[in-house]
């Protein structure tokens, strides 16, 4: 039920709009909105013309009326706004204006009118759900989409444009139909999941108000804030970090998110906080930079200080000249069209404005931090995703905040970005930039002067990094992976145990060891468990790929590529980004067609085949499990494919069942669990499981690791070896080499849209040069061994193969 | 994805300060009103296309030609039915055209391509920065210019993003082209909520960013780059004035007004 009275109050009217530009969140979902009207009305079209070539059915007419009974009068200004940007594709004009009118109102009546019909109200929440529901939705519809049509149709009349009884009933037409059929689903999936992100309308306004627990904990931390405060004048040395017995709870979790942390940063300081998912690595780093309290609401207690000063003292706003924070996902927080508009953001909302000369000083200053030596006008969107990322970093710099902290910067970088990172972070701690860095892996450890771990909110240890990679027990404990090297000479009594190359061939000298695989180790039995050369079953290929090329638009992606696939082989598809992986993928499942050559899977030609047909044979998981979740139920979404190539509701619930069960997923909660409120590692099973409900022979894995803890990632990969001993045929693109070491039977090497590699990993690991060349890097593990002329690829083998020189 | 119609040109109409350019726009539309004879609005349908031509806005242009085309058939077509003039056309005279009618219709299409193409001209010729910038400095309140500009920065994502819902959808056997309208207007659910559940679940995360960066809706924004006038601003809006000013005088005097009744 709308938690308003303001439908026969214009004064209310007004102060509700006006209220949208007061607060930061609503600003942000007016922006969504406008955004997510644009984009849907752009590619989606219904097919279905009411004016020929000039309007059309579109699903987009549904999101001013869904968006209203979600987000009240944010929807309003952003269907208003999302109208004028879909008209700036090439029909910008004074009809804009009144486009923006008619989709002011089309969204802001709905928001008024709901519970406001006296005994035609259901009484009830927006959605559709019964009869009378649905009859204050049809009503509702049926006044919002006549007064837009109305608007929109009299002025472009008013203009002289097309008479009003032509376009007016088309729109009207339009916007009923997509209200009355795609609105009501659409309000169902949706408004559950709004209600539980805190995003309805009514949530937002008034935002962000402490629990009432939350109150009295600030109240007594106030105390404790006032004599940190003098102590802290009576110090000589300030930290520019202090936590001091920090707690905090999540207003919607019983289990606190941080336990009693206490830890100090001082200026220069290169920090890292190291712990699996969920260790509270992430609920730190808003602590202390303010965002808890301020903007995340939660029970606290204890105190967070930065440059002396208590982190709850000023807003999160006045404070980004002191704390300056790059979020894990960096694509949310560019908000800029160039690269200068990026950087002039932060700095034009300064208490004291900079004068121009200053500002393009600390803009260039700032780039050349991050070593990026692009164009201010260049569009951020053309850059590659480490650009992008260290694009962020500088709009954070351009502050020149004495702290900055970043968390888990790498998680979704390529390993050229990676590297790209490391070397701006050595550069900004060799500059003295105080940082405190989050990961969940050790790869950028060394380049820290201390590392904390944090398990199930507790600081549980604290010293350098140095001595937490020579306890790989200590690591495992924590979920934190290992270095490989060091695994290799655990339990050979090495003390210390390496960290490098060097130290590990120095350990092998002083123990008097040799490399001497034994033929299981060289037949990949002990990495795989079968020796790789030997192949199940029939010797027909299951895909064949004959000379095959496609490119976009004018630019070659995909050349001259020929390969054969067999059944049961478990191969990845390697190379830097760019060079065609995803392509070649979704050419295998008919998404792509090839210009040239053609693709056979099963015997059956991609070109010639319908997508359905495709679908019972290849099976693709995309990287990003959210790009396909949609249902209300783990289970409904499992199903969709099934559903969809038309299978009886008796085979649909076997093939589910089978499916859950493969990826692990427990069948019982599966009917109740919303796939929404899973976590990521969960989420991609559910992908995995709705792919196997389709009982694909193929299984193609597009970065199946991305984004995920190691924890995660170990799961995910047994789930993947599991149906491959099933006897899927899998292929996976990645760019782990740890991955591929450890998994793949077959590589496939891509560079430039070509393959230039094809064979074992042991095969593509020994040549450095063409491993180099596709921008990747060969594990520790193989360069250790191939002192002595072998490629081994895990740390078995390694310990296999270790042996006494005779 | 890149969702912009700016052509990146080093002419001098694309070094204008932005709120000329804006004001420029607002003269053609004002111009398309003033007359509704074809004659007379031919005649500044050319000074948008001397416009589009000075920046090399020709592929943007031909972008749109096909939807233009179809806008003014449409007028051409209709508006005859819904005029009253004086001398009725053979044949189609049972139907109350007449050739007022079919004169306002082309003009009326005419207007419209002045219109679309001046729309066109303005954003093959200013950056949405730009765009955003000189609109402030006319009046538009700084926070609903940046939401605009952050609108459109999310389009590109979205697109980028609809681009993989569909290929994801259509992985699992998703058709929506085959069904009756109804069933393949239901199809659209499985893409659009993907996609506004991609856009929510950054709300949360994009306001902290931003309050974070040192923006707040309370506070005031300077504008450090600011454009300034220069002498071909100055010579243009001159020109602009004066073309808006015999156009009105002409108006008001009943040139290039057709007489027509509805």
């Amino acid at each position: 039920m709308s938690a308003h009275s303001a439908f026969y109050d214009p004064r209310r009217w007004w102060a509700d709009l006006a209220g949208v530009w007061q607060d930061t969140r609503l600003i942000v979902v007016t922006a969504q909105i406008a955004a997510i009207y644009a984009a849907i009305l752009i590619p989606f079209k219904a097919g279905i013309p009411i004016i020929p070539g000039f309007v059309e059915l579109r699903p987009a007419n549904a999101i001013p009326i869904v968006a209203s009974l979600l987000f009240g009068p944010a929807a309003a200004w952003g269907a208003g706004i999302g109208n004028i940007i879909g008209d700036c594709f090439g029909t910008l004009g004074p009809a804009s204006l009144f486009g923006f009118l008619g989709n002011f109102f089309f969204g802001y009546i709905p928001y008024l009118m709901w519970g406001q019909l006296g005994w035609l109200s259901s009484g009830q929440l927006p959605m559709v759900k019964s009869w009378r529901q649905g009859l204050e939705y049809g009503l509702i519809c049926v006044v919002a989409s006549g007064v837009c049509a109305g608007i929109i149709g009299w002025g472009v009349e008013l203009l002289g444009l097309l008479p009003f009884i032509v376009l007016a009933p088309a729109i009207f037409f339009n916007n009923i139909v997509m209200g009355l059929f795609l609105g009501p689903p659409l309000l169902g999936f949706l408004y559950p999941r709004v209600q539980r992100w805190h995003l309805r309308y009514e949530d937002i306004r008034p935002s962000f108000v402490p629990s009432e627990q939350g109150a009295d904990f600030y109240q007594t931390s106030t105390s404790e804030h006032d004599a940190l405060n003098h102590g802290a004048e009576a110090q000589t040395n300030v930290p520019l970090l202090a936590c001091r017995e920090f707690s905090f709870s999540y207003a919607t979790r019983t289990t606190p998110a941080l336990r009693n942390i206490t830890f100090t940063i001082d200026p220069g300081e290169f920090v890292m906080l190291l712990g699996r998912s969920g260790s509270g690595k992430s609920t730190l780093c808003y602590a202390c930079n303010g965002l808890i309290p301020h903007m995340i609401p939660g029970a606290c207690s204890g105190a967070i200080q930065v440059c002396g000063e208590d982190t709850r003292a000023l807003p999160v706003w006045r404070r980004a000249e002191q704390v300056g924070l790059v979020f894990q996902d960096f694509e949310t927080q560019l908000i800029g069209t160039t690269v200068g508009a990026e950087l002039r953001h932060p700095l034009e909302y300064r208490e004291i404005p900079l004068t121009f000369h200053k500002m393009n000083g600390r803009m260039a200053h700032a780039l050349s931090s991050v070593g990026l030596d692009v164009d201010l006008d260049r569009d951020p969107m053309r850059m590659s995703g480490g650009q992008r990322q260290r694009l962020v970093m500088a709009s954070v710099l351009v502050q020149e905040p004495p702290l900055v902290i970043l968390d888990e910067p790498s998680s979704d970088l390529d390993p050229v970005s990676r590297t790209q990172l490391r070397q701006t972070l050595r550069r900004l701690r060799d500059d003295g930039l105080s940082m405190l860095m989050t990961e969940q892996d050790h790869d950028d450890l060394q380049l820290a002067d201390r590392v904390i771990v944090l398990d199930e909110g507790n600081i549980v240890w604290d010293g350098q990094p140095a001595m937490l990679l020579r306890d790989p027990d200590l690591m495992r404990q924590r979920g934190i992976r290992p270095l490989a090297l060091t695994e290799c000479f655990e339990n050979l009594g090495c003390d210390p145990l390496p960290l490098t190359l060097e130290e590990a061939w120095a350990w092998t000298e002083k123990l008097h060891l040799i490399l001497d695989p034994p033929a299981e180790v060289v037949d990949d039995s002990v990495r795989i468990g079968k020796p790789a050369s030997s192949r199940d079953g029939p010797t027909d290929p299951i895909i064949q790929i004959e000379d095959v090329s496609f490119r976009y638009e004018e630019e070659p992606v995909v050349q001259d590529i020929t390969c054969i696939i067999y059944p049961g082989e478990f191969l990845a598809l390697l190379g830097a980004n760019g060079s065609g992986k995803s392509t070649l993928a979704r050419l295998l499942n008919g998404l792509l067609v090839p210009i040239q050559g053609r693709i056979l899977v099963d015997h059956l030609d991609t070109r010639m085949t319908s997508m359905n047909e495709l679908a019972k044979r290849v099976g693709v998981v995309f990287q990003n499990p959210d790009h396909q979740i949609f249902a209300d139920s783990v289970w409904d979404e499992v199903a969709f494919g099934a559903k969809n190539l038309g299978y009886s509701q008796e085979e649909i619930a076997i093939r589910v069942c089978e499916s859950l069960l493969a990826v692990g997923f427990p069948v019982e909660q599966s009917g109740s669990l919303d796939p929404f409120s899973l976590r990521k590692g969960e989420r991609q099973r559910v992908a995995v499981a709705s792919i196997l409900a389709t009982r694909p022979a193929i299984l193609i894995f597009d970065e199946p690791t991305t984004g995920l803890d190691a924890p995660e990632t170990d799961r995910m990969m047994t789930m993947i070896r599991d149906l491959h001993r099933d006897g899927h045929t899998i292929v996976m693109i990645t760019h782990s080499m740890r991955l591929v070491a450890e998994y793949a039977q077959r590589c496939l090497l891509m560079e430039r849209g070509r393959i230039v590699a094809d064979g074992s990993p042991r095969d593509i690991f020994h040549d450095s040069t063409l491993v180099s060349r596709a921008s990747l890097e060969i594990p520790p593990v193989s360069r250790f061994s191939q002192r002595w002329g072998y490629t081994l690829l895990t740390v078995n083998e390694v310990k296999a193969s270790l042996k006494p020189r005779t | 994805m890149t969702v912009s119609l700016y052509l990146n040109y080093k002419t001098w109409v694309h070094r204008l300060d932005g709120r000329t350019k804006i004001l420029v726009v607002l003269g053609f539309f004002l111009l398309a009103l003033c007359f509704s004879h074809p004659a007379y609005l031919l005649s500044v349908l050319a000074l948008v296309l001397i416009g589009l031509g000075v920046a090399q806005a020709g592929v943007n242009v031909r972008k749109i030609w096909a939807l233009a085309a179809l806008l003014v058939c449409y007028s051409i077509i209709l508006w005859p039915f819904f005029v009253e003039g004086k001398t009725p056309v053979p044949i189609f005279h049972v139907l109350g055209v007449t050739w007022e009618g079919c004169m306002f219709g082309l003009g009326m299409g005419i207007r419209l391509l002045i219109m679309v193409w001046g729309g066109v001209w303005l954003l093959s010729t200013t950056t949405i920065e730009e765009l955003t910038q000189a609109s402030q400095r006319l009046g538009l309140p700084s926070r609903v210019g940046f939401t605009f500009s952050l609108a459109f920065r999310w389009v590109g994502i979205l697109l980028g993003a609809g681009v993989g819902v569909i290929q994801a959808q259509r992985s699992r056997g998703l058709d929506i082209s085959s069904g009756s309208i109804i069933e393949r207007v239901r199809k659209y659910v499985p893409l659009v909520v993907p996609l506004i559940g991609h856009a929510l679940r950054q709300t949360n995360l994009l306001a902290m960013a931003l309050e974070s960066k040192g923006f707040h809706p309370t506070v005031h924004r300077s504008c450090l780059v600011t454009g300034k006038m220069q002498r071909p601003d100055y010579a243009v809006l001159i020109f602009l004035g004066f073309t808006i000013g015999m156009s009105g005088w002409m108006r008001w005097q009943g040139i290039g007004t057709l007489e027509i009744g509805f």
